[in-house]
């Protein structure tokens, strides 16, 4: 756990940055600033969410739960929103899973702190209203992804929505957490990462992706990219 | 789109069964029913949204357009539901499409009465936010059975769901219809079709689906259909009367 810094330093997370300079210094002492740690599970399958999480940086991933053993993404969540939001909606027990998919820092809040600081009749029940409509979007294009894309184009999508939300080309990864991302088996991951490799978009070794050639990627990735990312771009309270 | 029905007949859909006396009296006023024909768009794609619609015996899909113009589902909303979350989730447009599924009537209400009671902090405000995480659930769960389950599998789930909005074992439905739904080729809902008759599971004549032995398709279908009963059941449940 690191020291928290006063109200006064810079805002990551979107949601935090969108509220009025006085509501977020009345939150502040109840924000707890800690590290986003790989593979972290943040809550599990029908667990009570005792915490919500405000990433400043790195990513959240959250998973369905398949059967017994297997998981599914359906979405991921970075420094553009919060996890946890089931709290918001009234329900305490989460139905998914949530890990960290990328490293980096969040703020934590207690559920009830943050129940209460949503009755308060503030700017944060909108904020997050407009959240869970994004986060929404972003499920519904899953969804479609899964029914309807080339599995070349959703590891072009993952790879520039995570990118994007770790704020660089360069990442580790390994081909099991993909394979659990896309919902697909590791030869059919490896196949295509060969291909994206090949097309000079990507390189890929030692579990470490980068991408050398974005505009490209972008051309390679499915519409949901574009879908998700020009839904999170018309957010505004 | 006509007017039927007394307004007290918006009770028949349950979340609005589930708000106490003083709440539905407030609302009432302004709920206005609507007569709902198949395959009627109730909102567009990218359109803004006017009103949240609580179907009482008509079934809204929710479907995802492709760029090529394919469809399909993501949701739908019968008794038990609501169409327009967007609307007090202040993001008044969405990106999929609303289209009856099932003809049959609605209560809608106009997006300034809706956002007013929702701000008013009760029971309306709490059943709409549940709901929204019950729509969450269906929506990955939809993201996680065309990932991973059969045609057929999808097929049985989804008629079972029209089954208990419904509560009727007659279906009427073409494959065309129930191709966009599923996102799949016709030709691949008339093979699941045809298997589904041979093992005695349903009957379908001329656009007709007759549900024969319900236990079987509920054995046939994919885990989905449970996990999404169990987790409205889980979250709205306690509020929502047994006896409608």
């Amino acid at each position: 756990m690191t020291e928290i810094t006063t109200s006064d330093a810079p805002i990551y997370n979107r949601l935090l940055a969108a509220l009025p300079a006085g509501e977020y210094r009345n939150l502040f002492p109840k924000l707890e600033q800690i590290p986003l740690i790989y593979g972290e599970n943040i809550y599990k399958y029908n667990e009570i969410i005792s915490d919500v999480y405000f990433p400043d940086s790195g990513i959240i991933s959250m998973l369905a739960s398949v059967g017994n053993s297997s998981t599914l993404e359906v979405g991921i969540i970075g420094r553009e929103g919060i996890v946890g939001l089931p709290v918001f909606l009234g329900v305490k027990i989460s139905n998914n899973e949530a890990i960290v998919q990328g490293e980096g820092s969040a703020k934590r809040m207690k559920a009830e702190d943050f129940l209460i600081e949503c009755g308060n009749g503030g700017t944060l029940p909108r904020i997050l209203n407009r959240f869970t409509h994004s986060l929404l979007t972003q499920i519904s294009q899953s969804a479609v992804c899964y029914r309807f894309h080339l599995i070349e184009a959703r590891l072009a999508r993952w790879l520039l929505m995570t990118s994007d939300r770790m704020e660089t080309g360069e990442f580790p990864i390994t081909q099991e957490f993909l394979s659990n991302m896309l919902g697909v088996r590791r030869e059919a991951v490896n196949k295509s990462a060969v291909i994206l490799q090949q097309e000079n978009l990507i390189t890929y070794s030692r579990g470490n992706i980068t991408i050398t050639n974005r505009r490209g990627l972008e051309m390679k990735a499915c519409q949901c990219y574009a879908i998700i990312k020009a839904e999170a771009a018309s957010f505004t309270v | 789109m006509s007017v039927v029905k007394h307004e007290d007949d918006a009770r028949l859909n349950h979340l609005i069964a589930a708000l106490p006396e003083d709440e539905f009296t407030r609302l009432k006023q302004n709920l206005e029913p609507v007569s709902l024909s198949l395959g009627k768009v109730i909102y567009e794609s990218g359109e803004l949204l006017e009103y949240v619609y609580f179907p009482t015996t008509a079934i809204i899909s929710l479907l995802y357009i492709m760029e090529n113009g394919s469809t399909a589902e993501i949701g739908m909303a019968g008794n038990d539901g609501l169409v327009g979350v967007a609307l007090f989730m202040g993001g008044s447009t969405t990106p999929n499409r609303a289209v009856v599924q099932s003809a049959g009537n609605a209560f809608r209400l106009r997006t300034k009465a809706l956002q007013y009671e929702f701000g008013l902090n009760g029971m309306f405000q709490k059943i709409l936010l549940r709901y929204t995480q019950y729509l969450m659930t269906q929506i990955s769960q939809t993201a996680v059975c065309n990932r991973l389950h059969s045609v057929e599998q999808q097929l049985c789930r989804w008629l079972l769901i029209n089954h208990d909005l419904l509560q009727t074992n007659k279906l009427i439905m073409t494959h065309d219809l129930i191709a966009n739904m599923l996102g799949v080729r016709r030709e691949g809902v008339s093979i699941a079709a045809g298997h589904l008759q041979k093992r005695g599971l349903i009957k379908y004549v001329r656009g007709t689906i007759t549900m024969l032995d319900r236990e079987g398709l509920e054995t046939a279908a994919c885990e989905c259909y449970k996990v999404v009963k169990e987790e409205y059941d889980r979250l709205l449940g306690k509020y929502i009367s047994k006896n409608i």
